[in-house]
């Protein structure tokens, strides 16, 4: 049929109709069969990372991110243990490791162990050029310190070492052993390429599970089977990790079935265990990090003590963690997470705050039409958080003002050398990541840090003997009661009203059994199928 | 025509070093320390400053833009210091994906958006015209970003019928293909709804000239009236347009790159302003301004070849 313009036209009859609905309703029907063969187990395991990787060196890299793909290509004399509620080590590389006494560590490699490639056993050598390279000037690694007063290793022999300390060192158990610094690279392939540093582009000698088969920059990194790898075999063929920024959008590639293991962000992780998708599991644990409340002490509006507890005692945290992480997180009691040593039961100023007594402490110190600026990062969360402030702020009569800063103008603002910014900096809402020893928290607020990642210009001798104390320390009730009575002085001092250490939620598909650390961040070398 | 080539390239050269010295002004007038973002908070001042030092940033102002331009020069776009690999290599590979993107989005749209602004224009006042222009200013007042979401929601984990994220395996056309399907349909579905506005209007106003009188009078059909003497006429206010177009949908595509998490050129200098990683910022917008340059002057030859009018003026 062809109208006035000779153009075909169909008209709408009946049978026209049926013929284009089975067209329209075939044509939805086979893709969404081929999209879920997308999620089932073909020996490939994706998973999202937050991050693109950029350094798979050792001794220079500096996120967590790359620390995930680092532990499925190097080994490690010690690793944490999966699925354990405890912060625990297991053997890894090692075949036994003994602390001989405060300052000597002598540790045996498992014989066999081999790196890929023809660049045979992995060795003590390998081991002691690993850690030794790390507090190599010329290296100029960022990351020096989480091997804090290490010395060198000494060989006995092939396959022996012992690690010598300048002092005692608790977090070498915790930290520097099982995590970023502590991966073997091989000595031989590192010095063959050069010596120096090697950032993205690894020698080809991996000792782990897995050999980098790919890395395409912003896309994905892909990891193969090690055929030198001589323990127990990784399960999956391949891993892929793609590196997805936001965890939303990694909620809806692994709903759209492009990956089996991601985070669901805080937003929806209610939702999701009420519901989770179909073939999936869904389950979270209490994070590291620590958000908090800092006061610039030497802003003169800040000065007086009673003014900063007023601020203390006026933030409802309840409040917050309702608004800002839809009631998934636990409320912070200091900067030490559940789990740790040092971990406070509870805060000094109860969470939900106490806005009669914020406003007799302004009143006591003198202060009305008090004007306050809350510096917070530009993201949703944080952006909330410092709404919910402003309001509680104002409701004991202190007018608060958000200064929304992008991540890189936010890290600066309080260092003295980035010019005189730090000066007019009041409140700061900041949160930074930790790691699986009190020291990693606690060593932000000593007084050497005034200026530098202390802005709260916090300074007490008291905290600052504690802090040196407490690595030193081997008996754990001691060294946590140590570590209690710092956040119990950062807390006294007004600068600090602790928010929360929020929360790590994983989803991942059933056939995909995960093994993550106690506070659900993913150890993919010990990933296996259910 | 040899003239109007030297003269655009010249005008070219000048935009291209406006751009790069604005941007250069602006991203040091920002406040942020690379060294600080880039080493990290167990970085030591000492290292921060020695990271300071090789990246530059203690020369004055005007050398560290001379230099960037010197180096430019002889193709050496700078080191990423966060990757520590050229930031010439970086950049362009991701380039293809980007371009593979903008190009899909504006080719889609292209053949979608002509056709529908002809029949618009033939058809004027109907209902479909009425429908078209709904449609039309719709598709362009709803930001990519929602159309991004909702392509995700609806097609990718809905109907499951194409990929939420990458770029699909190397070397397997079919798979990148797949991949890029939502996301130039995500870029390129504002554009349909632009082009078909344009062609119309610019259709009913080429419709109505003496010339087309004429061919009706000589009894041509209307098919080869219109597309053998109104669309070669009507279209080239929308090459122009395509032309500054594809400028603008390279910085549209890092909505696209960052919701289907796809490399890219928008997705790498997005991540790079937040390091405050100078020299792929710079590198980065060096080549995309390049893109744009050569995109606009390859729409004005396309005109003058469309339109001997044009041509004589070369």
């Amino acid at each position: 049929m062809k109208d006035n313009w000779g153009n075909r036209v169909m008209p709408l009859t009946r049978r026209n109709f049926l013929v284009q609905s089975l067209v329209f309703g075939g044509a939805v029907a086979m893709p969404a069969w081929a999209g879920k063969v997308l999620a089932a187990d073909d020996g490939v395991l994706r998973a999202r990372l937050y991050n693109d990787v950029n350094s798979l060196d050792p001794a220079i890299y500096q996120n967590a991110y790359n620390v995930d793909v680092m532990g499925l290509i190097y080994p490690k004399l010690i690793g944490y243990k999966p699925n354990s509620d405890k912060w625990e080590w297991q053997l890894e590389a090692a075949e036994s490791i003994e602390q001989i006494d405060d300052t000597h560590i002598r540790f045996k490699l498992k014989p066999g162990l081999r790196w890929s490639g023809d660049f045979g056993e992995i060795t003590a050598e390998d081991v002691k050029y690993s850690f030794e390279r790390v507090l190599d000037p010329a290296i100029a690694s960022p990351v020096a310190g989480d091997w804090g007063p290490l010395s060198h290793v000494e060989l006995e022999d092939s396959h022996t070492g012992v690690i010598v300390l300048k002092e005692p060192f608790q977090p070498l158990w915790t930290v520097a052993l099982p995590y970023g610094v502590g991966h073997i690279v091989c000595k031989k392939a590192v010095e063959a390429a050069g010596g120096g540093t090697f950032g993205m582009v690894p020698p080809k000698a991996f000792g782990g599970p897995y050999k980098l088969k790919e890395w395409r920059a912003n896309e994905v990194t892909i990891l193969e089977r090690n055929e030198a790898w001589a323990g127990e075999p990784p399960a999956f063929d391949e891993v892929r990790l793609h590196p997805i920024a936001d965890p939303q959008a990694g909620e809806i590639a692994f709903e759209a079935g492009d990956v089996d293991y991601t985070q669901p962000s805080a937003a929806s992780l209610q939702r999701y265990k009420d519901s989770p998708p179909a073939n999936a599991s869904v389950a979270d644990y209490p994070a590291l990090f620590y958000v908090w409340v800092g006061m610039n002490t030497a802003h003169p509006k800040l000065s007086d003590k009673r003014v900063r507890q007023a601020v203390q005692h006026a933030i409802n945290v309840p409040l917050i963690i309702e608004a800002a992480y839809f009631g998934v997180a636990p409320t912070a009691t200091g900067i030490i997470a559940p789990g740790l040593p040092g971990h406070r039961e509870e805060t000094l100023v109860p969470p939900q705050g106490d806005p009669e007594k914020a406003r007799a402490l302004l009143a006591e110190a003198g202060v009305s039409d008090l004007e306050l600026t809350l510096t917070v990062r530009n993201t949703a969360t944080f952006t909330t958080i410092g709404q919910i402030i402003q309001a509680n702020l104002q409701d004991v009569g202190i007018a608060c003002k958000l200064n929304v800063l992008d991540s890189g103008a936010f890290w600066i603002v309080g260092m003295e050398s980035e010019g005189e910014q730090w000066k007019d900096l009041q409140l700061v809402l900041n949160r930074f990541s930790s790691l699986a020893d009190p020291y990693y928290a606690t060593q932000w607020f000593i007084t050497d840090q005034v200026g530098e990642w202390n802005w709260e210009r916090f300074s007490n001798d008291r905290y600052d003997e504690l802090h040196q104390q407490a690595v030193r320390e081997t008996d754990l009730e001691k060294r946590s009661a140590m570590y209690r009575e710092m956040q119990d002085l950062m807390e006294e001092s007004g600068a600090y009203r602790f928010i929360t250490h929020e929360v790590n939620a994983i989803m991942y598909r059933d056939f995909v059994k995960p093994a993550v650390r106690p506070d659900g961040i993913a150890l993919y070398n010990h990933f296996r199928k259910a | 025509m040899w003239l109007y080539l030297v003269r655009r390239m010249v005008l070219a050269i000048a935009i291209v070093a406006v751009a790069v010295t604005l941007l250069f002004t602006m991203i040091h007038m920002v406040p942020g320390d690379p060294a600080t973002i880039m080493l990290g908070p167990r970085a030591t001042p000492e290292l921060r400053e020695a990271l300071r030092l090789r990246l530059g940033l203690d020369e004055p102002f005007v050398v560290q833009v001379g230099s960037f331009f010197l180096s430019v020069l002889t193709g050496d776009l700078g080191i990423d210091i966060v990757r520590d690999q050229p930031v010439a290599d970086i950049v362009l590979r991701q380039l293809p994906y980007t371009v593979a993107l903008v190009l899909s989005a504006i080719g889609w749209a292209t053949l979608v958006g002509i056709p529908l602004g002809c029949f618009s224009a033939i058809r004027r006042n109907s209902l479909a015209d009425k429908l078209i222009a709904v449609l039309s200013v719709s598709f362009i007042a709803i930001p990519y970003f929602v159309i991004s979401i909702y392509t995700l929601l609806i097609f990718a984990v809905m109907l499951q019928w194409f990929p939420a994220i990458g770029v699909g395996e190397q070397g397997d056309i079919g798979s990148q293909i797949r991949h890029l399907v939502l996301p130039a349909f995500a870029v390129g579905i504002s554009w349909v709804g632009y082009i078909a506005r344009m062609v119309r209007a610019s259709m009913l106003e080429v419709l109505g000239e003496s010339h087309v009188r004429t061919a009706r009078a000589f009894g041509l059909s209307e098919w080869r009236i219109t597309f053998r003497y109104a669309l070669p006429i009507a279209v080239l206010p929308t090459v122009t347009i395509l032309g500054v177009g594809i400028g603008y949908l390279i910085s549209s595509a890092v909505f696209a790159e960052i919701v289907f998490s796809r490399p890219g050129i928008g997705s790498l200098i997005y991540e790079a302003v937040g390091q405050r990683n100078y020299p792929v910022v710079m590198g980065g917008v060096l080549i995309t301004t390049v893109l744009f340059v050569v995109s606009t002057t390859i729409a004005d030859l396309v005109n003058a070849a469309l339109d001997p009018r044009i041509r004589e003026k070369l």
